[in-house]
């Protein structure tokens, strides 16, 4: 964290930053934070022609630090708030979601959902409504809890003592501003996808591209051809989408809508891979390579077979289990851009107004 | 039930912010009669007295804003944008009355005060 930054006017722009991240997220945010900012800079500016001399770091910090602690800041501008009050309903609200959504409904979806799935001996719709039942109550308890301690806090105004302890040089250094997606990586993706469609297209005549000299004893199930086609499409959608991104470079959206497509169409098409899979017979012990009929006695191609299914099978999993964290990110990424986008509009609109 | 005795500051403090957020509206309204900007604002209100934090003085002016008392446009100034505002005529007829209001208000509580 760089937070020697030696630039006073860096220093207001991070005080910014940090009122930013508290204040509530809406049209009227960046209105504020540009008055705030006038202000501040008006102040410097008075400051400096009162002393004669452009300020220093720690006389910015003074003017800062006069102002208040960016939380406290942005509780003031924020709407009134009564059980908890101003001070303390930013960092309630941040704390609230963080446990709501990003630890509650993940544990519940990736480890007690699965478990409760895996015990409910074929169950599954009452698998699903006590999870759900599970996922309520503990959300319930979460908010009562955190309420009540957040209730006991303001009643104790435990936070007097950060407004007189606060540092501007300890602030958060400057976000990069979003970094558009460069030439260089977009063509070498867009070269790798291509290379990679052509060798999956190879794949149904030449399976040796994938199975190396296991092709001569292995071959696929009718499984796997079945997904063979949807996994196909899919992979021609990701070449479309890094040639789109290549013509198109100020769709500046295209990178992040296109990923959660690409992630929502591999997860749908692995889920219903992974269904396939336990909807096979119990005896199935192969579901995706089986031998050929030339190799069927020997046990040392048996056990191969079975090292290799049980690969794919684990890989599938891993795959399901890191694209569903990853869907959520890029959802929130992609809102994220979304409100961004449009509070710059609605900024270029208030300017075109002026 | 009286307040104990460690609360009475804080009794204080949340009279007097009663007391001054009405003053300051008044105040606010009074000052944009003549087009200013957030800081200069800011500025000649301390000058006056009536110290007033940034972050009660721009929701405040959003707020009247929102009601129809202010209106403002932002113009570039000394190589940067500021948001200058000024009373709306519909802001400067509610001044008129709420200054009307505050001469009562002021005229009784003198003689309330007079008497005791």
């Amino acid at each position: 964290m760089n937070t020697s930054s030696r630039n006073p006017i860096e220093l207001v722009d991070r005080y910014l930053q940090a009122v930013r991240f508290w204040l509530p997220k809406n049209r009227r945010q960046d209105d504020l934070l540009a008055e705030l900012g006038e202000d501040l800079r008006s102040q410097i500016d008075a400051k400096e022609e009162e002393l004669g001399h452009p300020l220093d770091q720690a006389e910015v910090s003074e003017i800062l630090k006069r102002c208040g602690s960016p939380m406290v800041v942005a509780s003031r501008m924020g709407p009134q708030r009564h059980l908890i009050g101003p001070t303390l309903f930013p960092i309630y609200l941040f704390v609230l979601k963080m446990v709501l959504l990003w630890i509650l409904v993940p544990v519940f979806i990736f480890i007690v959902g699965p478990v409760n799935l895996a015990n409910a001996n074929g169950n599954w719709p009452a698998a699903i409504l006590n999870t759900m039942g599970g996922l309520w109550s503990g959300a319930f308890t979460a908010a009562a809890t955190i309420t009540l301690v957040f209730a006991i806090l303001e009643s104790s105004k435990a936070l007097a003592q950060h407004e007189c302890k606060w540092d501007p040089a300890k602030l958060p250094p400057l976000e990069k501003t979003e970094r558009k997606t460069s030439l260089v990586q977009t063509v070498c993706e867009l070269g790798f996808q291509v290379s990679a469609l052509v060798w999956l297209l190879l794949i149904p005549q030449h399976p040796f591209m994938i199975l190396g000299p296991a092709a001569g004893f292995l071959k696929a199930t009718p499984l796997v051809h079945a997904f063979y086609l949807p996994i196909v499409l899919l992979w021609m959608f990701s070449v479309a989408r890094s040639a789109s991104i290549l013509a198109k470079p100020e769709w500046t959206w295209l990178p992040l809508a296109g990923q959660l497509f690409q992630s929502i169409a591999t997860l749908t098409i692995l889920n219903f891979f992974l269904h396939a899979v336990t909807q096979s017979p119990k005896t199935e012990m192969f579901p995706f390579v089986v031998l050929a009929d030339s190799a069927r006695d020997s046990i040392h191609y048996i056990k191969i077979a079975a090292v290799v299914n049980v690969s794919i099978l684990i890989s599938a999993v891993g795959a399901w289990i890191g694209l569903s964290i990853a869907t959520i990110i890029q959802t929130w990424q992609l809102l994220r851009h979304i409100r961004k986008n449009r509070s710059i509009s609605h900024q270029a609109i208030s300017a075109q107004a002026r | 039930m009286s307040p104990r005795s460690d609360q009475i500051p804080e009794v204080f403090e949340n009279l007097k912010l009663e007391l001054r957020r009405g003053c300051l509206t008044l105040a606010v309204l009074t000052q944009l009669r003549t087009e200013r900007y957030g800081y200069t604002l800011r500025k000649a209100l301390s000058d006056d007295g009536l110290e007033i934090d940034e972050g009660t003085l721009y929701p405040l002016l959003r707020r009247l804003e929102n009601q129809g008392l202010l209106v403002s446009q932002w113009r570039e100034e000394d190589k940067r944008n500021k948001r200058f505002y000024r009373l709306s005529p519909a802001g400067e007829q509610t001044l008129e009355q709420l200054l009307k209001e505050w001469q009562n208000i002021n005229a009784s509580l003198s003689k309330i005060l007079q008497e005791a």
